[in-house]
């Protein structure tokens, strides 16, 4: 019996979409079928919208935000503080940080973090850029807001090295309990750094 | 603790095996290569995530099957369901219906120790195989001990990347050097503290066993002497040369003496392998001493390496297994089937990749 072809124009559809994250090829398959099959406008919105987000998008070249604008909002805004600045690994770190209202400096994507066993090294991030801002804009405090396993602490403490010679404050995000939750939640590594990080109460 | 209902898919001799087992003793019978062992492997596969056999999950795979599905339900503090599936392109596993995010939420759900010949390779082979040992005893009873050793050994090979390079980029060197020594100190003093809790055990298991005069000690042989950032410092010149990190947990040895001589090189094969079965009855022991319930027992076909004395040295861990409501799986071919261990066993016939149960014995 001969076995039933995939129209090729269908095969690749889901070859592309089995590359984005998180869509194994069930998915993929799933999506495609559905969009060979959705109303020709909507198909030919999506791909409108698909290329122009991609198109209007990119990282900031200050921050390394993503934006529309060059430099970004963030880098514009002047009633944040312009001696603050919070590094962070993802542009998507950027948007959390803000959401959570506390935080009113600027910020920095590293676009990484130091990983031997994946080939990233100081140069594949944005590192030297940052080294530029700190000449260049009256920043007096970095923080680094960063990841806290194997990858995420040496990178806070590379950076912490190799930015001590220019005598600025360096502080890292607290380590400790999810707020508004019982022991019982944390695990054991975060229940001992959260001891080592124990603060005097008034 | 045991487990009450085990089902394969394709796994090894197994295109598929229904079978619900109670607490006490179970004793496979069968001929060579009917599948005794497999039924073990996949028992402390679905404990441990690996095969005591040392092999990856390509070899578990019945011949011409695309993948393999282990599944078991335990009967210990709850009933809980545990299911995985490997293929190459696929891995799974859950635990009571819900995917496994966390390794530590899964292990200890069902603990197991395991008796087999590669046991001896505790006493012959090189010291990886007493550090692992280390490492599973201490995982098996400190929930707290797995995510160290995985963060230290992520820090290691990042370190020993690093050291690698052309270059030795000396401030991203010291930037994993900070959870090597740091994760690493921790690791040290958990095997600092365990040995002396677990080597009496051992001393006595093997006096049991071996009704011997000699004297056996286990000590603890840590690579890190006092200061582990410090003896790493020093060691930095050497490094510079091997290029990869010289001092640490990885380098530890746990040592076996028999009247004070290293038993990997005086010892008799018989006194190894007396010693190797020793260690897993300790382990045994140490576990279900921690958890207050016996940890499951799988003997392949061990009994049948020993005489008739040093067999009964082992009687008092299967009879407590069986008092305390455990479990003991045990292999044997016809011929050597222990008459000692007396008439209380679930005798089951394995064949050709089934298995019946027999009534009761005798």
């Amino acid at each position: 019996m001969p076995m039933p072809v995939l129209p090729a124009p269908l095969a690749d559809l889901m070859a592309a979409l089995g590359k984005l994250p998180g869509i194994g090829p069930r998915t993929a398959e799933r999506l495609a079928l559905h969009l060979v099959q959705a109303d020709p406008s909507f198909v030919r919105q999506l791909a409108t919208t698909l290329t122009n987000a991609r198109d209007r998008v990119q990282g900031c070249a200050t921050c390394g935000a993503l934006t529309e604008l060059q430099p970004c909002a963030l880098c514009q805004d002047d009633r944040r503080d312009a001696t603050l600045v919070c590094v962070v690994e993802r542009a998507v770190d950027v948007w959390l940080l803000d959401k959570a209202g506390t935080y009113r400096g600027r910020f920095h994507v590293l676009g990484g973090k130091l990983s031997p066993l994946n080939g990233i090294e100081p140069e594949d991030l944005r590192i030297a850029q940052l080294e530029q801002r700190l000449e260049r804009e009256p920043l007096r405090e970095v923080i680094l807001a960063l990841p806290t396993d194997v990858e995420g602490d040496a990178t806070s403490h590379y950076l912490a090295r190799r930015l001590a010679p220019r005598g600025l404050k360096i502080t890292r995000l607290a380590h400790g309990l999810p707020a508004g939750s019982g022991l019982e939640f944390a695990d054991d590594l975060t229940l001992s750094r959260a001891l080592e990080g124990r603060q005097p109460i008034a | 603790m045991h487990l009450t209902r085990l089902r394969l898919r394709s796994f090894r001799n197994y295109g598929r095996l229904e079978a619900e087992f109670g607490p006490g003793f179970h004793v496979l019978l069968g001929g060579n290569a009917q599948g005794k062992t497999n039924l073990l492997e996949a028992i402390y596969l679905l404990a441990t995530l690996r095969s005591f056999r040392g092999v990856g999950g390509a070899q578990m795979v019945r011949h011409g099957d695309k993948g393999y599905f282990v599944g078991g339900q335990v009967l210990g503090q709850g009933a809980h369901a545990m299911r995985m599936y490997w293929s190459p392109s696929e891995r799974r596993l859950s635990l009571d219906g819900q995917p496994v995010r966390k390794l530590t939420d899964y292990l200890g759900t069902l603990r197991a120790v395991v008796f087999c010949t590669e046991d001896l390779q505790l006493v012959k082979g090189p010291g990886t195989r007493r550090r692992r040992f280390l490492d599973l005893l201490l995982a098996q009873t400190d929930a707290g001990y797995l995510p160290l050793l995985q963060r230290y050994t992520r820090a290691l090979r990042s370190r020993n990347l690093v050291l690698k390079a052309r270059l030795v980029d000396e401030a991203l060197l010291e930037s994993f050097t900070r959870d090597v020594v740091g994760v690493g100190t921790q690791l040290t003093q958990l095997r600092r503290e365990l040995v002396p809790r677990f080597s009496p055990l051992v001393r006595l298991a093997y006096r049991r066993i071996a009704h011997g005069a000699e004297e056996l000690r286990v000590e603890y042989r840590p690579s890190v002497k006092q200061d582990f950032a410090v003896e790493l410092a020093q060691a930095r010149g050497r490094e510079r040369t091997y290029r990869t990190t010289l001092v640490g947990p990885h380098r530890d040895e746990l040592q076996l003496l028999l009247d004070d001589r290293p038993a990997v090189q005086y010892g008799s094969e018989g006194q190894k392998r007396t010693l190797a079965i020793a260690l897993k009855t300790a382990q045994a022991e140490y576990v279900g001493g921690r958890h207050g319930t016996p940890p499951v027992l799988l003997i392949d076909d061990v009994m049948g390496e020993l005489d008739a004395r040093r067999r009964q040295g082992l009687l008092p861990l299967l009879e407590r297994a069986h008092q305390a409501s455990g479990q003991v799986f045990m292999t044997c071919t016809e011929v050597n089937w222990p008459e000692e261990l007396g008439s209380r066993l679930q005798r089951w016939e394995v064949k050709a990749g089934t298995i019946e149960a027999d009534r009761l014995v005798r």
